[in-house]
């Protein structure tokens, strides 16, 4: 009985879709519309997030120790840092860790490194990687707080990192101001669709009311009529996101500059799921909004 | 049962159109309620579906004061009615069939009980061999055959009809009249508001006559020559 009346709810949400082409039209270019912009932010501010943990893993802060600090000492410093919070893994680089990178490093001219191995003057190091970039000047501090003057020296990929940060952020205020205002301009477009529907079925809802039909009977047919453009406008958006970014990214990573960084991309189907999820959510909501604003009017019999 | 008691009704604009209504129309009772155009017919209909609330006074139906009764409980008062109307209000791209079927979609009937019901009540408007065709295929008192059917369906405690011969000619109305009356004595409770003089003189029913929204005359017989 149930499944009946959701069927026929189905049935007249589609043809109220179906029976106002133009606006519905209308309404499915402004979801997309605004799916489409919203997942070009999106999916930029994803792709940034990426880099930061791409640079962040690559090169965390290096915390370099006096060398006239004892092992003992080295060791407690290690401990005492696993205990500020925000940072992920530490690793240790001791003083012949440390020359055996210069000497990778200077292969060819090991006449600079001679006598060093009596006297290794590199000083042993942690390198420390973090759980939130935005959290890395708050965690440089503690490090500088927990191992005090027997800090020698700490290096960190700041720059980069907060000016990634900066673009994030940015981005997200954007995206954020973008959409709320994409997101009213469609739920106006798509109720004023509805309210043609509702008006063209006036007489059928006067009817409905005068038999006896609750407002929420009424009221399904167009709720699904909102949805159906939702999830149309969303499949719709997903699909020319996917080719646009598919082609966009592979231009990037082919750039000279970016492959020269060595930085990869996340691929769609990384962020497939978060975009179905968004989408939908925005059509079915949009669609919901905007089909409850269209019917007030009509429910007062 | 309907009764009214002490009902004003003003509308926004000024208008009052039922003044100081007393009357109570019993269960199973036929009544006709006469006035001119203008009069307040539609009105105290419209109070009975409460369509429309009265400015003051009580409306008690079937042993309950409505006129408190929240918003989202009149769709169940309305489901203790059947409503016919002088435009039929058919759904014109609904068949005969789906037009009645539809009440009972409404009321969230089973599939079973829908198809054993809309041709129940369809042969008792005789209409039975109609059944597939639209509205616009259909005579003026076919289609308001369909709409007494899509009212009955339901089995509602009362019919309330305004003026559902209106658009009729004499012989068509006579045939929806005797229906009305045949609905009556299977006990359901009809309020016909009309204008149908010589039908009213005939039937010898109790007769409200309505006249600037006073309730002048409440009697059994005819129509009273001073309206
Ligand atoms: N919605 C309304 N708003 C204002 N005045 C109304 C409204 N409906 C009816 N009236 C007025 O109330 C009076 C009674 O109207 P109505 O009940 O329709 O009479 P009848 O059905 O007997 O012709 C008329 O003067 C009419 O103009
Ligand atoms: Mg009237």
């Amino acid at each position: 009985m149930r499944f009946n009346i959701i069927g026929y709810f189905c049935k007249e949400g589609f043809r109220n879709t179906l029976k106002n082409k133009k606006s519905t039209s209308a309404s499915l270019i402004v979801m997309c519309f605004t799916m489409l912009i919203f997942g070009v932010f999106f999916m930029i501010g994803e792709n940034i997030n990426n880099v930061m943990e791409q640079i962040e893993s690559a090169q965390g802060i290096q915390v370099f120790i006096n060398t006239d600090v004892s092992d003992e000492e080295v060791t407690q410093i290690g401990i005492d840092l696993k205990e500020i919070s925000g940072i992920n893994t530490i690793t240790y680089v001791s003083k012949e860790d440390a020359l055996n990178q210069m000497k990778e490093k200077f292969k060819d001219r090991q006449d600079l490194l001679t006598g060093l191995e009596e006297n290794n003057i590199f000083p042993a190091s942690y390198v420390v990687t973090l759980t939130d970039l935005n959290e890395s000047s708050k965690v440089q501090d503690e490090i500088k707080n927990v191992v005090g003057d027997r800090l020698k020296k700490l290096t960190s990929k700041d720059e980069t990192v907060s000016a990634l940060i900066r673009i994030a952020n940015g981005i997200r205020i954007v995206t954020g101001v973008i959409l709320a205002f994409l997101i009213i301009i469609s739920v106006v477009i798509i109720s004023n669709t509805i309210k043609l529907t509702v008006h063209a079925r006036r007489k059928e809802i006067s009817i409905m009311k005068y038999v006896g039909a609750t407002n929420s009977f009424i009221r399904w047919p167009f709720i699904i009529e909102g949805i159906i453009i939702g999830i149309i406008a969303g499949i719709a958006s997903i699909l020319i996101v996917a080719i646009i970014y598919n082609i966009i990214s592979q231009k990037i990573v082919a750039s000279p500059v970016i492959s020269s960084m060595n930085i990869s991309l996340l691929s769609f189907g990384q962020m497939f799921n978060l975009i179905v999820i968004v989408y939908l959510l925005l059509g079915v909501g949009i669609g919901i909004i905007g089909s409850s604003i269209s019917m007030r009017k009509y429910l007062e019999v | 049962m309907i009764e009214f008691r002490n009902v004003n009704k003003t509308y926004n604009t000024g208008t009052e159109a039922v003044k100081n209504a007393n009357f109570r129309i019993e269960k199973g009772e036929f009544a006709f309620l006469i006035g001119a155009s203008g009069s307040g017919k539609s009105t105290l209909i419209k109070l009975i579906l409460k369509e429309e609330e009265p400015s003051s006074g009580s409306i008690i139906i079937n042993g309950k004061d409505t006129t408190f009764l929240k918003q989202n409980r009149v769709p169940y008062l309305r489901r203790s009615m059947g409503v016919v109307f002088q435009d039929f209000r058919l759904l014109p791209d609904k068949t005969v069939y789906e037009n009645v079927a539809f009440a009972m979609y409404i009321v969230k009937a089973t599939p079973k009980h829908i198809r054993r019901q809309v041709p129940m009540v369809l042969s008792l408007v005789g209409l039975s061999e109609k059944s597939k065709m639209y509205p616009n295929e259909l005579s003026g008192g076919e289609q308001q055959r369909v709409a007494l059917a899509r009212a009955l369906v339901n089995n509602p405690s009362m019919i309330i009809a305004d003026e559902p011969t209106g658009n009729l000619d004499p012989d068509t109305a006579w045939e929806i009249m005797n229906l009305l009356n045949d609905i009556n004595l299977r006990g359901t409770t009809v309020v016909v508001a009309t204008h149908a003089k010589d039908i009213v003189d005939k039937m010898n029913k109790r007769v409200i006559t309505i006249k600037d929204g006073n309730i002048i005359r409440d009697e059994k017989g005819g129509y009273d020559s001073e309206i």
